[in-house]
């Protein structure tokens, strides 16, 4: 940590003097700091799944969700600050509605996740403002098909075929690499999708965690729900038994 | 706080100056502006417009019928509108009036039931809450004497329970085991209320079906502004079903034998 | 061939924000109980929009509100008066006094005196002091305490019909006697019933069914509700007010 204690670190509108802006790799130390979540664009649906680190026993079950709904066709999945992660999709959601109510169609998730970009750099610009402490995945199925797409706290927004954030983004990376996405239906995708989850979570570090997913696909009639609970035990139930042989 | 000594201690006269303290000062306004304050114009009257609804409840739930044509003055100019909407799971709206404030309030619709669905806590939006919501817009815009110029019906089936209501362009609600609005309130409602009241619970589907194809029917004869392709809606515990356009069958034969409809004779 | 005389000069044409919804209240205190009562029939010229839609409105334990006129208002007026009542609840533990409910009603529609709420409201229940009241306003608020009111479509009928039995206005009683101060009960649901019956077969646009409320005051017996056809209580407790529904049906045609 270089840049502790040079000055250059205080604010978002000024750059050190090998140009660049610490408080945006503050803000993804903030992301590096939570749960993985991960997201599939496959065939013919987008599948995304969140670790969802149970930091305290006394929380129900389900509460404190990671992955919201923008729209009909449209899901988030968030890395980071819990509360900038419903600020941003508070955000999303009003792009939604203001792309439908001036096109009188639906959003696609392109424009949706280039508008959350254009709004995350805005808060790498000035002093009075600290940029959002978290990494977006965003999913849907619209009229080009299934896409997927992150946000990241520079603002920086590109298009994926798999995506991982948070803590444990580089093995769920190298898992979902092996994967043959493009040829994988979402069914099966929320079986892997589970597993990479089980598979990235640190038993040592955190004990507890729930498992959050929800698909959008063909199946579920282009609708971003969540994974029905019969087929998210099922697919907890066959991570468990793959990480065993995986060891 | 008044700043300017001349208003202190009277009142305040703009246009005339009392105590000959010229000149009044004429402050300037600094307050929101409204800059088309002059020229913001309200629904004065519908102009491309739908005719009746018709709803009923029957055994299974709730069924509604409305005609394709949507009428400028006596104009029938757009024979293809679907004035039977539905509004999430359990709900379906029929309009008549004004078109175009239709379209609006399905946008509101489409829009709220978007946003219910984004919250993902558990509640849905059934019928009673749709009408709830509806006429407090209505009762909203009627009160800034900007309407929105329709009769709607409000059909629904949600937890076991019926649910039929109507409101209009004032706000004023009510609920019946028979509805018909426009028209239809002076033509139908008679023969709906013959047909339903005391047999909510009995009328199978296929009698409701035929109970409003037949008051349908009366009403392509008797309504000008009607027309004999309609679609019928049902809410039942399955969902919401609404169905193709449909064709009235209607015979006129009748008429030949009547003077002055048909070939003239003595 | 329209007049185009009057069609050259510029016309205005404006929205009509109110309507009429026909239908009749009324209500009559007694010395220790009160009765409010009101058609369910919702009309708008000759139609019948539907043969049940309340007009009469349980507040609080002892106050009960008749509204009658422009439907929409009607109810509109309602919601807000009983959400005031929430809050007067959630702010002081306690229902509201009646005559504070009637201060209230006045301000309420005073507020919306230059686009007034269209709508006639009666006020029944029990004061303080354990003893029955009626209040009766005007659209904008101006308001009295009466021994009872009748107001709506058949007002005209009604009204006369009242002064007559209630006030016994154009009555001279027997020879060492006095007109009673109070009438009891039973005398009063008689009054009440033949009100209606007789305005729904006078007036179209009364009919279809009654409800009428009635409010004892804490403490009095039930006595002179014995034996009433269709009687329902809705509270909960003996050991406050009670209020009480009664519903008959009246001719449909």
């Amino acid at each position: 940590m270089t840049s502790i204690g040079t000055g250059y670190d205080l604010s978002a509108s000024t750059y050190s003097p090998d140009g660049r802006i610490f408080q945006v790799e503050y803000a993804n130390k903030a992301v590096e700091n939570s749960g993985t979540a991960i997201g599939l664009r496959v065939k013919d649906g987008v599948v995304l799944a969140v670790e969802k680190l149970v930091h305290s026993k006394l929380l129900v079950p389900g509460a404190n969700r990671r992955i919201q709904t923008i729209d009909r066709h449209i899901g988030l999945a968030t890395a980071g600050l819990l509360a900038d992660g419903r600020s941003i999709s508070n955000r999303a959601r009003d792009e939604g509605a203001s792309i439908r109510s001036t096109f009188h169609e639906q959003a696609t998730v392109k424009a949706i996740s280039q508008r959350l970009g254009m709004f995350a750099q805005a808060y790498t610009l000035y002093s009075s403002v600290r940029p959002f402490g978290i990494s977006t995945i965003i999913g849907g199925v619209d009229k080009n098909g299934p896409s997927l797409y992150i946000i990241e706290p520079s603002g920086v927004c590109l298009g994926y075929h798999g995506a991982a954030v948070g803590k444990g983004r580089q093995l769920a990376k190298t898992e979902l690499e092996k994967l043959k996405l493009s040829e994988l239906s979402t069914r099966e995708a929320v079986m892997e999708a589970a597993r990479i989850i089980y598979l990235v979570h640190d038993d040592n570090k955190e004990k507890e965690f729930e498992l959050e997913m929800s698909w959008i696909g063909s199946e579920t009639n282009n609708l971003h729900v969540p994974v029905p609970s019969d087929l998210l035990k099922e697919a907890e139930t066959k991570a468990k038994d793959a990480l065993e042989n995986f060891e | 706080m008044d700043h300017f000594p001349t208003n202190w201690g009277r009142p305040r006269n703009d246009a005339f100056d009392a105590y000959g303290t010229h000149p009044i000062h004429q402050r300037p306004y600094n307050g929101p502006k409204d800059a088309f304050a002059d020229g913001v114009q309200h629904t004065q009257q519908p102009i491309v417009t739908g005719t009746s609804v018709l709803a009923i409840k029957y055994k299974d739930g709730i069924m509604m019928a409305a005609d394709n044509l949507a009428s400028y003055g006596s104009l029938a100019r757009f024979k293809d509108v679907q004035r039977l909407c539905p509004v999430g799971q359990y709900t379906v709206i029929g309009a008549g009036g004004d078109m175009s404030d239709f379209q609006y309030i399905q946008h509101i619709m489409e829009e709220l039931t978007i946003d219910e669905n984004s919250a993902q806590d558990g509640h849905e939006l059934g019928p009673v809450e749709i009408h709830e919501y509806m006429s407090q817009v209505m009762y909203a815009r009627r009160s800034k004497m900007d309407p929105l110029w329709n009769s709607l019906i409000i059909g629904g089936f949600k937890d076991g329970k019926r649910f039929l209501s109507y409101v209009d362009l004032l706000g004023t609600t009510y609920s019946a085991s028979t509805l018909a609005t426009g028209y239809g309130s002076y033509i139908a409602q008679p023969l709906l209320r013959k047909a339903v009241e005391g047999y909510e619970d009995i009328l199978t589907e296929e009698d409701a079906r035929k109970v409003l194809e037949n008051s349908m029917r009366v009403l392509f004869y008797r309504d000008a502004r009607s027309l004999n392709k309609y679609q019928i809606a049902t809410i039942t515990s399955a969902g919401v079903n609404i169905s193709d356009s449909l064709h009235l069958e209607t015979s006129w034969s009748f008429a030949e034998g009547i003077r002055g409809y048909g070939a003239q004779t003595q | 061939m329209p007049d185009m005389a009057a069609l050259a000069h510029p016309q205005q044409r404006q929205f009509n924000p109110y309507s009429e919804n026909g239908g009749t209240i009324l209500a009559i205190a007694g010395a220790d109980f009160s009765v409010i009562a009101g058609d369910t029939r919702q009309s708008e010229g000759y139609s019948i929009q539907t043969r049940y839609a309340p007009k009469v409105f349980r507040l609080t334990d002892r106050a009960v509100l008749a509204v009658n006129g422009f439907a929409a208002d009607g109810n509109m007026f309602v919601k807000k008066v009983k959400q005031r009542l929430e809050w007067y609840r959630h702010a002081h533990a306690k229902d509201m006094p009646l005559r504070a409910i009637a201060r209230l009603i006045q301000t309420m529609l005073y507020a919306r005196r230059f686009f007034p709420y269209y709508v006639y409201n009666i006020l029944g229940g029990i004061e303080e002091d354990g003893t029955g009241a009626v209040y009766s306003f005007d659209p904008v608020g101006s308001y009295e305490r009466e021994a009872c009111r009748a107001a709506g479509a058949a007002s005209s009928l009604v009204q006369p019909f009242l002064d007559n039995q209630i006030y016994f206005k154009n009555q001279r009683p027997a020879a060492g006697t006095s007109h009673p101060a109070h009438l009891p009960l039973p005398t009063v649901l008689s009054i009440v019933i033949d009100s209606f019956t007789s305005a729904t077969e006078r007036h179209i646009e009364v009919g279809d069914g009654l409800e009428m409320y009635v409010v004892l005051a804490k403490g009095r017996t039930l006595q002179g509700l014995e034996g009433i056809r269709g009687m329902q209580e809705l509270t909960a407790t003996e050991d406050g007010e009670r209020v009480f529904i009664v519903r008959r049906d009246l001719k449909r045609d």
